[in-house]
């Protein structure tokens, strides 16, 4: 079971080496995220700064689940939990929800800021990055909105930078589930879409919200099912929507249906600042509530942030299961968090060009996230990336064994690779590698890989084996 | 003796931006503490050379690149925090349609 509340995941990374606390003062401006930023780099720890420069009596959590070892505390598990484990388990918590349970009262509740009296750089909101376009409040965050026509709750993670003391404005992309409730329903009905960001809730909330999810499901419970426990939910003050009772800071807002402001660039999950901005969502705080002694928390993208380890999980079992439907011989899937979440690797029971222009296809029908995909026979462990490189570099045909597919109006305007134009007008391409034997080749001629797994009988690899083991190797 | 005045502006089209001509944008407000980075619309007029007396103006492209010396500006209305148009709207092009009033 999951740790029931941010407070107590903070104590169990701690007690495993996870988690450094700093006392020292240290600037929000740059300096504090820079500390997580090389920490995301060297895969080193999360940490809690306990002394801010201009803000006493907060605190501030960078990355709180960037890594593997994080990310097994955040679903309760042991921290040295193998990888391949952990998507298994995923997996299961994801096929059974957990419904969650209303509550009255909650420590989030301790402080309520009237609209009246808000200024949002009261609150530690970091600069993350030099050149930024402003400081971001939302990055390990978890925002709620409502379907105005179906009352479809959805949770995601989007981003959202502080214009001035009243005003927020963000990147939740055109295509993603918030910006279609936004343009398909109150913004041609004229009406303010009411939002709630939180900050600091359990962490399988948060991993809730990044997860890649259809559209209509229930992110709540699949909260719950990832917790192994209900979450507990309380009403926000100036509207209808529901948050985590666990949260340390709730920002309340309206996203404007007729209303813009600067936003961007940021330096964003694929590990670049792209030309981005320039559209996005405005929003206008009506209500902060938070926790006594509250926690701020933030990740510091870029390269192998929270993200990459998040969307890792969730991402590929999401894309196993679409191609399952679409009767793709399917075997494992693993996007590695280095990728930035723009490469797969797929492993089939079998494979050949057909198959990978469908893998391609299907994967870039609604949203095209993943630029990359190599397409591996299922002999290859997609999560040993040294047996992929290797079926990449030697089985792919570079001609043939290269599929491109090209849309409009879909593609991921993050990527780094494309245009200002491209980005703009959501024009991209995807491509499939293909890594496995063509289906029509004959057993007899299609090449051996010269592994011990493959080119020894079982007699010799047993006792290969047996004689490693023996050598203490 | 006062402190200079400091901001920063993102630009998509920096020759338009410093051509002498009033424009529309953004300006981040650089002085230190806790408001740092608040952003105010404004019309102003940015002289690429530096004026004496003009609060200095820092120029960044929009992957946040800064220009290696500062133009300053000299603001001549202060306009409304948030500009009137539909979600996703390009925020360049909104802007310049307000310079062209």
């Amino acid at each position: 079971m999951a740790h029931k509340d941010l407070r107590e995941f903070t104590e169990a990374l701690q007690s495993g080496g996870d988690l450094v606390t700093i006392d020292d003062e240290v600037d929000w401006d740059q300096e504090l995220a820079g500390i997580g930023r090389l920490s995301c780099e060297r895969d080193g720890p999360a940490f809690m700064f306990n002394n801010v420069k201009d803000y006493a009596g907060w605190r501030v959590l960078a990355n709180p689940v960037a890594g593997w070892r994080r990310y097994a505390v955040a679903l309760g598990l042991p921290a040295s939990t193998p990888v391949r484990e952990m998507y298994k388990i995923y997996s299961e918590r994801e096929q059974n929800p957990i419904p969650p349970t209303l509550v009255n009262s909650s420590p989030c509740k301790d402080v309520i800021i009237p609209e009246a009296d808000i200024d949002l750089f009261d609150l530690p909101v970091p600069m993350v990055h030099d050149g930024d376009g402003g400081r971001y409040l939302g990055t390990w965050d978890l925002v709620i909105s409502k379907d105005r026509d179906s009352g479809w709750v959805n949770w995601g993670m989007y981003r959202f930078m502080v214009h001035d003391e009243h005003h927020l404005t963000g990147y939740p992309r055109p295509n993603s589930h918030l910006g279609k409730m936004l343009l398909d329903g109150y913004a041609p009905a004229g009406e303010p879409m009411p939002i709630a960001i939180v900050i600091g809730a359990d962490q399988p909330s948060h991993l809730s919200s990044t997860a890649t999810f259809r559209m209509g499901g229930d992110e709540v419970e699949l909260a719950g099912g990832l917790g192994e426990r209900p979450v507990e939910l309380i009403k926000c003050e100036t509207s209808d929507l529901f948050v985590p009772a666990s949260a340390e800071i709730v920002v309340e807002a309206e996203i404007y249906p007729d209303k813009i402001a600067q936003e961007g660039p940021y330096g964003e999950y694929p590990g670049y600042r792209s030309g981005e901005m320039g559209n996005s969502v405005c929003a206008r705080v009506t209500a902060i509530t938070h926790r006594r002694d509250p926690i701020f928390t933030i990740d510091t993208t870029g390269f192998m942030d929270s993200s990459a380890v998040t969307t890792s999980i969730s991402g590929a079992i999401a894309i196993r299961r679409r191609l399952e439907r679409y009767d793709i011989p399917v075997s494992e899937v693993y996007i590695p968090p280095e990728s930035g979440v723009h490469m797969a690797i797929v492993s089939v029971r079998r494979g050949g060009p057909d198959i990978a222009q469908k893998v391609i296809e299907i994967l870039t029908a609604r949203r095209a996230l993943m630029s990359k995909v190599i397409v591996v026979d299922d002999d290859v462990d997609v999560f040993n990336m040294s047996a992929v490189i290797h079926a990449f570099s030697t089985k792919c045909h570079p001609e043939r064994g290269t599929h491109v597919h090209t849309y409009e109006g879909r593609a991921n305007a993050l990527t780094p690779a494309y245009s200002q134009d491209e980005r703009v007008n959501q024009l991209g391409a995807s491509v499939a590698f293909d890594a496995t034997w063509p289906p029509d080749w004959p057993a007899g001629s299609t090449p051996i890989r010269a592994t011990l797994d493959s080119m020894y009988s079982q007699d010799v690899q047993d006792r290969v084996n047996a004689r490693w083991n023996k050598l203490g190797l | 003796m006062a402190e200079i005045q400091e901001y920063e502006a993102f630009v998509r089209d920096r020759a338009r931006a410093v051509s002498g001509a009033e424009v529309v944008l953004t300006l981040r407000d650089l002085a230190p503490g806790r408001h740092k980075y608040k952003g105010i619309n404004v019309r102003a007029v940015i002289s690429e050379t530096p004026l004496e007396g003009e609060p200095l103006l820092w120029l960044r492209s929009v992957v946040g690149v800064r220009d290696s010396s500062p133009c300053s500006v000299r603001i001549t209305e202060e306009l409304p925090p948030v500009f009137d148009a539909p979600p996703y709207t390009d925020y360049f092009k909104v802007t310049e349609a307000l310079e062209k009033g």
